[in-house]
């Protein structure tokens, strides 16, 4: 008997028209992208796991990099990440003008961040460093550098975009709640990839 | 919806927020220490304690169903640390084979 009314709830569970995950169709492909997004950077982490353990000799992050303007940086990333939050929240109370006030204060941070990332790229190029080779001795730290933070700075940069058409649309109360919140899950999935390579890069 | 609902429904994310920066600003403080073996797991231990409020709270992990959780899960942090642990043996085996045997996880600190 347990052997049938198990097979039957989890034929009813699979059986259409229900959602076993419990969220929505969309919902459910954005963390998938999100997933895979997530193990593009896993590679390209991993990548520079190898060659720093290949190197017998990597540069000192802490004479190369400002750590406090580093940390800035984060700051400013972790804030849009609680204004982010606290738009989805408001949509999904139906008070969208807030909303919009807090994905236009993401916005600000995103393009804080951006202008941040420039700022670094700008200086590190001023001293040298290029693709294939930089004055520190080591060759892949500074391609490492640019194609990690380079991908992160796109990904951040097609966040604004996406944020701003969501922006666009809460002002014109055009926007369902699940549209911010959508935008907030990929938001957030940025913020979380700065995280490691926060860690990782500047600080390990 | 009241007022205080409200406030008390976004009141999380900021406090999460806090959190963040508290540790954040921990790991910047022993980042610019002489790292060791123990300080490097204390640093990966942040950034996965980050990475979890960031999940569990701003993305609304914590209230989702398990099964989406362990789909995640499983599908970034488990299949990130079999890449990385599958390749980093390789690079300490190029290392040793260039005759620089000595481990300089911290690099030219």
């Amino acid at each position: 008997m347990s052997q049938v009314s198990s097979n039957h709830s989890l034929e009813s569970a699979w059986r259409g028209g229900v959602s076993p995950f419990a969220v929505s169709w969309r919902k459910l492909m954005m963390w998938l992208f999100i997933i895979t997004d997530g193990l593009l950077f896993a590679g390209l982490l991993a990548g520079y796991g190898f060659v720093r353990l290949a190197s017998p000799q990597w540069p000192n992050r802490a004479e190369i990099f400002h750590l406090d303007f580093i940390a800035l940086m984060t700051f400013i990333l972790i804030t849009s990440s609680a204004t982010m939050a606290t738009a989805v929240g408001a949509a999904r109370q139906g008070r969208l003008q807030t909303a919009f006030w807090f994905v236009l204060l993401t916005i600000l941070g995103g393009l804080g961040f951006l202008s941040c990332q420039a700022y670094e790229w700008g200086k590190l190029i001023g001293e040298g460093a290029r693709l294939s080779s930089n004055p520190w001795g080591v060759p892949l730290f500074s391609a490492a550098f640019f194609i990690i933070t380079g991908f992160h700075g796109s990904h951040v940069l097609t966040g604004v975009l996406v944020l701003s058409v969501v922006a666009w649309r809460a002002w014109r109360r055009r926007v369902s709640s699940e549209g911010v919140e959508l935008a907030g899950l990929y938001w957030h999935f940025v913020d979380l990839v700065w995280v490691f390579i926060f860690t990782l890069f500047y600080l390990i | 919806m009241s007022e205080t609902h409200r406030a008390s429904g976004y009141r999380i994310y900021w406090i999460v927020w806090f959190i963040l920066l508290v540790v954040t600003v921990g790991m910047m403080f022993l980042g610019t220490t002489a790292l060791t073996r123990i300080l490097i797991l204390v640093l990966l231990a942040g950034m996965l304690l980050k990475a979890s409020l960031i999940g569990g709270y701003f993305m609304h992990l914590r209230f989702e169903r398990p099964i989406l959780v362990v789909i995640v899960a499983v599908g970034i942090l488990a299949t990130a640390g079999v890449l990385f642990f599958l390749i980093a043996p390789d690079g300490v085996r190029v290392l040793n084979a260039s005759g620089h045997g000595d481990l300089n996880i911290g690099g030219g600190r």
